[in-house]
């Protein structure tokens, strides 16, 4: 007994001594890091910038995420590069849809990625708050990556949505019972451009980042700026020569004509500030120019064109875009390739050499025949180098292989004195004469995963071993910015400002990189500058907005079938079998036509200038305009 | 085996009774009207423009968009009760007007949506002239505050006739059309398709600057034998 109560007593004294430990249960996790932690330590933050340059918004880009919205605001569809004139759906039937959009609806190219801005504001607010133990070099850097980060966001809410609300801080509820103060309206449209310039002019000298091309330095700011700016200019340009131009009476769209100079300067001083400082120049290490073309996008060792892009890695970041995409007779895979399919629009849009119009010559000068062609790439000669660089077209080679390109045979019938167009049932089909029917490509009008308009798409479909696999797929980089599109947007800013001079040289200099002589152009105009940017940029996410902002789409693509713009066209090759006529025996035709498994044409309203707002948005907020059209 | 067919049993009685239980009722009456001005339809492009539908007091706000048919009528299944009828601003070949209309639906409703136009065609006499169409077409401007941008003729295989739904069609801009109290002349080629088939359905647009649907006639059957 006596010893039971000696030990209870020393148990008690034990407990006892043990509590007077000062906060013995309050101890760090060991499963969360605490902001103090975080924010302390610059390889989290790198880490959590990593995730922020991941979750950059894009239309078109490599990746197939579409996280608009309530979730983390990513967004990236490849397949809407088939959604308008360059190139149409020609893989997976059930993707057909894309050829038959009877009219883009306004809820089309919508974004409102708040999650994200909000992310960014909370990260700003922390490194101030928390961030006590990292230099002042390292805060003024991280704030600045976020601060461009946050620009580019609003560059691409703006471009899509008009004046959006400028949310810069977090938006804290205050349990009042009053949601008023959290109900931000809509800026200006011309406010948010001028925010994008106002960050860029403040962070571009604390990036950091010389040299990198997957984190933002100074020159990445400067493009961003170079962008906007020539965006803001040509809407407060072009938008107030409309009839009756597009606008709500708060400015929250619509950009005064007044303004249009000063955009228009502020692009251009951007764009000569990063092409004279000498750190980047346009690749042309390939001497052959449309080789080169192609490796100025897709190289990555020694690519001094590159200014920012969105990279991927081996092993760890792949995608998938090659094996969606490659030649359908080389692929690698047993499924998959073909599916964005480059139009004969597009192929014709680029000019030839001597500085024509590029139209294809496929019949004679009084149409009375074909042109005959002895070898099926002849009709392609003498085109713009970067035409070879971006598309596949028949006559051509990809990783080191001949694309067979051919839809059938022209088979000439004596007793009706014309051809007979014979076409496969199948690919890689032979003709009664024992040579090719059908190529190993196609182009078929009804098979799934073969082109359908007779082109392949080059331009980022990479080149490397077995990358067209699932197993292994493929890590070709994400173009955001380029000196290319530096060059052209300081041509077109220059062009309009009246600096005709100025603006020839930064155009030549592209056009001689793509194979024309020096000095191919003498004089300029709009349409010219137009058609350049579209062959340089083509599927870099470019077009669709540039013919919004020249307030061009809805005469361009007016949802009417005898307009040869609104259609996609194809090219379909055909091998003539005539014996008997030496001259045309074995040679080549080609014949234009609407695409077969093309059925409407693009029809871009006067609502689509602007994506409408989700109901939800303004139900939450009743302060948000309503977009005109809406 | 027996175990398999209790249990089927007890699946299909589970099935039938899941089709009754907590299924709401369907909408039942019917809305139907019709765009007009001056107490005559206005021609549209079939479902290209919008009305929308807002019905105050549930959780879930947000629009019942309503498509108008070529000929100004549209119709919309919904439930008993009172709802507001709104122009989608720009949408349609009119002035903008932001009041609603009240639209009590009690059962099978009809109402009139009054528009007014920017600009009318008071006449359009279509006939076949060789291997052409003509059309003669006499505009009203109802409305000053935008311009004339263009007149059109569409030619079509069906009665289903547009812009967007045509095979064939010419326009005259409005650069071209001096006065447009005078009548105006439009002319367009027949095409071999529609040769074919002996008849064609055509129709006369008007379009306003900065508007991007056309105000339209009725389609007008042409026998071409």
């Amino acid at each position: 007994m006596q010893k039971t109560y000696k030990y209870i007593l020393l148990g008690l004294c034990l407990l006892t001594a043990g509590a007077c430990k000062k906060d013995w249960l309050e101890r760090k996790p060991r499963t969360i890091l605490l902001e103090e932690q975080v924010w302390n330590d610059p390889k989290q933050i790198v880490a959590l910038l990593a995730n922020f340059y991941d979750r950059l918004p894009v239309q078109t880009g490599l990746q197939d995420i579409n996280n608009n919205g309530d979730l983390d605001g990513r967004i990236a569809q490849w397949r809407d590069m088939a959604n308008i004139d360059d190139a149409m759906w020609s893989g997976q039937s059930n993707e057909d849809g894309r050829n038959n959009i009877p009219a883009y609806g306004f809820e089309s190219w919508r974004l409102w990625n708040y999650s994200y801005i909000r992310d960014i504001n909370l990260a700003l607010e922390n490194i101030a708050q928390y961030g006590e133990r990292l230099t002042d070099d390292q805060k003024k850097q991280f704030t600045a990556e976020l601060r461009f980060l946050r620009a580019y966001d609003y560059f691409e809410l703006v471009k899509r949505m008009g004046g959006v609300p400028l949310v810069t801080k977090q938006l804290l509820y205050d349990y009042s019972g009053n949601a008023t103060p959290l109900q931000v309206p809509r800026a200006k449209e011309e406010a948010v451009y001028d925010f994008i310039a106002s960050e860029v002019d403040a962070i571009k000298n604390d990036l950091g980042n010389d040299g990198n091309v997957s984190r933002a330095n100074k020159y990445t700011a400067l493009a961003l700026k170079s962008r906007a700016m020539l965006y803001a200019a040509s809407i407060a340009k072009y938008n107030n020569l409309m009839p009756a131009p597009i606008s709500t009476p708060g400015g929250e769209v619509g950009i005064p004509a007044s303004r249009a100079t000063e955009f228009y300067t502020k692009s251009l001083e951007a764009s000569k500030e990063i092409i004279n400082s000498g750190v980047y120049t346009l690749y042309k290490v390939n001497p052959i120019p449309g080789e080169n073309f192609y490796e100025a996008i897709t190289k990555k060792s020694g690519n001094k064109e590159a200014i920012f892009v969105k990279d991927f890695l081996t092993p760890q970041k792949r995608h998938w875009f090659s094996y969606d995409n490659i030649v359908r007779g080389i692929r690698e895979d047993n499924l998959g390739s073909s599916s964005v399919t480059p139009s004969l629009n597009l192929v014709e849009s680029y000019e030839y050499l001597d500085g024509t119009a590029g139209a294809l010559k496929t019949r004679t000068a009084d149409n009375s025949d074909y042109i005959y062609y002895t070898n099926i790439g002849d009709i392609f000669a003498n085109k713009d180098a970067r035409l070879y660089g971006t598309v596949i077209y028949p006559g051509t080679t990809f990783k080191g292989l001949p694309v067979g390109i051919q839809a059938g045979v022209m088979a000439w019938n004596a007793t009706r004195n014309a051809y007979d167009v014979v076409e496969g049932s199948d690919l890689n089909t032979t003709y009664t004469d024992g040579k090719t029917l059908t190529g190993s490509s196609g182009p078929h009008r009804s098979i799934q995963e073969v082109s359908n308009t007779g082109f392949y798409l080059r331009k980022y479909i990479d080149a490397g071993a077995r990358t067209s696999t699932r197993g292994i797929q493929s890590d070709i980089w994400w173009i955001w910015f380029r000196l290319g599109e530096v060059y052209l947007n300081a041509g077109e800013a220059a062009f309009e400002l009246g600096l005709t001079g100025e603006a020839l040289t930064y155009i030549n200099a592209i056009r001689e990189r793509a194979g024309f002589g020096t000095n191919s152009l003498t004089t300029l105009t709009l349409a010219r500058i137009q058609n350049e940017r579209r062959v340089e940029l083509a599927f870099e996410d470019h077009r669709l907005w540039d013919l919004k902002r020249w307030r061009i789409a809805d005469k361009l693509w007016n949802g009417n079938v005898s307009n040869p713009n609104a259609m996609v066209y194809a090219l379909y090759p055909y091998r003539v079998v005539r014996p008997g006529d030496a001259a045309r025996n074995g040679k080549y035709v080609f014949v234009k036509m609407i695409a077969p498994r093309f059925r409407a044409p693009r029809f871009f309203q006067l609502g689509n200038y602007y994506s409408s707002i989700d109901q939800a948005v303004i139900n939450n907020n009743p302060t948000i305009v309503k977009n005109p059209f809406q | 085996m027996q175990r398999i067919i209790i249990s089927f049993l007890a699946i299909a009685f589970i099935a039938a009774a899941g089709c009754k239980k907590d299924n709401y009722e369907e909408p039942k009456a019917i809305l139907t009207g019709q765009v007009v001005y001056d107490k005559q339809p206005v021609g549209l492009r079939s479902n290209g423009v919008q009305l929308e539908l807002w019905q105050h007091g549930s959780a879930l706000f947000t629009k019942i968009p309503v498509y108008i048919a070529q000929d100004g009528t549209f119709s919309a299944s919904l439930f008993n009760g009172s709802y507001k009828l709104v122009l989608l601003r720009g949408n349609g070949p009119w002035v903008n007007n932001s009041d609603s209309l009240d639209v009590t639906v009690n059962g099978n409703t009809t109402v009139e949506v009054p528009v007014e136009p920017f600009f009318i065609i008071k006449t359009a006499n279509i006939g076949r002239s060789g291997s052409d169409i003509t059309a003669t077409v006499t505009l009203q401007q109802i409305n000053n505050s935008l311009p004339l941008d263009a007149v059109s003729i569409y030619l079509g295989s069906t009665t289903v006739v547009d812009q967007v739904n045509s095979v064939a069609g010419t326009t005259v801009a409005a650069a071209d059309i001096p006065n447009i109290t005078q009548p105006v002349n439009l002319t367009v080629a027949i095409p071999p398709s529609l040769i074919a088939k002996g008849y064609v359905y055509a129709r006369v647009g008007v379009k306003t600057a900065g508007i991007a649907e056309l105000l339209y006639t009725m389609p007008q059957k042409i026998e071409l034998k």
